[in-house]
């Protein structure tokens, strides 16, 4: 990897901070965060060691498996501050973009990359974080207005009257004056539109009754295979199928006379 | 719930816990690891949600991550389904260090002890019993190398578990204690089975409290250490509070729709 990438690397950083950290960098107050900036003042060599932060320990090259713990849990993080979250949310960043240059540069020089299971136990603790931030900003909003004080979402009919989820949008302007937001409709002839629904309902119709068909199959193999097969944990666990009919059709049976 | 969780595919779920345990990673590298992707429709708003990826696999001695496992269901192959006799995941029983007697093959009515459990085929493998030569590294001028191999055992009628009283075979069932904890009792002799402390072990560790603290670790008094004060503030305000960043503007009203 050049120099230069290096540095696109580190600007890259910068731009894709959380959300949080954006909004700071966009009100102007917090100069000192901008690492591309922070990289240009510095001397050659401290450029060179700052760098290397993007790449794990060397001791750790070309090893097979690289020894490490688990991630953060739930439980673990609602006891802690918020400075505490803010600045362990910025290690975990720091270690997924060393992991993610790692498994590039491990890809680039066709090496193995070791232990890729710690890019998943960052994740999942960087998940966890927003999940206990979230939590906590609900908590606070609900107190004070009454309203989660997240974004709005609902389930509605899109414009093929499906039911969808639907985030809303923010805007300058109420609906009934804002010009740009239309509720937008569907300008195709009635027949063409509900065509199209009775496939998209047939589609879904054909994959459930083959679900069953697959369950009604493998419940005749299963007994086939096991006649002493507990009925009752087979129909919890295959509730479509009618277990007592099958025995009445002898599915299960095979086409021989039984051995006496 | 986190939304990875949401996107684990099926084939991963099949996936037994006790058999999981001892690799102690997380499931999304598991199904991270075992996706065999052919196309998934892009995440934009024209497109409904579709992914077209394989959803059978056979699962053998060979663990879902591994390598072996890729080339066992390599792409574009089919192998023959196999029925596998279902057991509910609580109603499971056999756990690494059990020591079990085995009903069948060459070593009948020998007891040993269970190191690897495969769940997702019902099966454990026995230390040291029915085993069979397996040859390694053989070519054309060498015979190769004999090592000896256990093969799985069906947990529904090759083995059984041994009561630790009188070291004979019994069937087991799950009951619960006074204190309203769940153990294994031998039918015959009413005495629990107490869940062996190698189920507790993975790679990582033997037992959770002999686990190396690593470097990147943090110790944990760290963890446990209780910081957090409740405030009537967001996230955002506290944070920007401490950092000194003071916001005197007033936000412009908008819309939600």
């Amino acid at each position: 990897m050049s120099f230069y990438s290096f540095l696109n690397v580190a600007k890259r950083v910068t731009i894709s901070c959380p959300h949080l950290c954006r909004r700071i960098l966009l009100n102007n107050h917090v100069k000192e965060i901008n690492v591309g900036k922070h990289l240009f003042s510095s001397k050659p060599e401290d450029v060179t060691t700052k760098l290397m932060g993007f790449f794990d320990n060397k001791k750790n090259w070309g090893e097979n498996e690289v020894k490490h713990g688990r991630n953060w849990t739930l439980p673990e993080l609602r006891i802690k501050s918020n400075q505490d979250l803010h600045k362990l949310w910025f290690v975990l960043l720091k270690e997924r973009n060393m992991l993610l240059t790692m498994e590039h540069e491990c890809k680039r020089d066709h090496r193995l990359f070791p232990s890729p299971e710690r890019l998943d136990k960052v994740k999942i603790s960087m998940e966890n974080l927003e999940t206990v931030v979230k939590e906590r900003n609900k908590a606070y909003h609900e107190l004070e207005t009454g309203e989660t004080g997240q974004r709005p979402e609902e389930v509605r009919p899109n414009l093929f009257q499906i039911p969808e989820r639907y985030r809303s949008k923010e805007y300058p302007l109420p609906a009934h004056l804002n010009k740009d937001f239309t509720v937008r409709k569907l300008l195709v002839k009635r027949r063409i539109f509900r065509d199209f629904l009775r496939k998209y309902r047939e589609q879904d119709l054909i994959a459930k009754k083959r679900a069953r068909n697959r369950d009604r199959n493998e419940v005749i193999h299963l007994l086939k295979r096991n006649p002493d097969l507990d009925k009752q944990m087979l129909q919890e666990k295959y509730p479509t199928v009618d277990i007592p009919m099958l025995e009445k059709k002898d599915k299960f049976r095979g086409h021989y006379v039984p051995k006496l | 719930m986190r939304l990875t969780s949401f996107l684990l595919s099926k084939a991963n779920k099949k996936l037994g816990d006790v058999s999981k345990k001892f690799a102690n990673f997380p499931d999304e590298y598991i199904a991270r690891s075992m996706e065999q992707l052919h196309w998934r429709t892009p995440r934009a708003p024209q497109y409904s949600d579709k992914t077209i990826e394989r959803k059978k696999f056979r699962f053998t001695t060979n663990r879902p991550w591994t390598a072996q496992f890729y080339q066992q269901n390599m792409p574009g192959t089919i192998r023959k389904k196999v029925f596998v006799e279902p057991i509910p995941p609580e109603q499971w029983m056999y756990f690494r260090g059990d020591r079990v007697e085995v009903l069948v093959g060459k070593d009948k009515g020998k007891q040993g002890i269970v190191n690897q459990v495969i769940q997702e085929r019902n099966w454990v493998i026995v230390e040291g019993l029915n085993t069979h030569l397996r040859a390694v590294g053989a070519d054309k001028t060498f015979p190769g190398i004999l090592i000896q191999s256990e093969a799985p055992l069906l947990v529904t009628n090759q083995v059984k578990l041994i009561d630790p009283v009188d070291l004979l075979s019994t069937e087991v069932e799950w009951r619960f204690t006074e204190e309203g904890e769940r153990v294994r009792v031998s039918k015959r002799t009413g005495r629990i089975i107490p869940i062996p402390s190698l189920h507790e072990e993975t790679k990582d560790y033997k037992s959770k409290s002999l686990y190396v603290v690593r470097e990147k670790d943090t110790e944990a008094a760290v963890v446990s250490e209780i910081t957090f004060k409740p405030k009537l503030a967001t996230f955002e305000m506290e944070i920007m509070e401490s950092m000194g960043i003071e916001e005197d503007r007033i936000p412009k009203k908008t819309y939600w729709y």
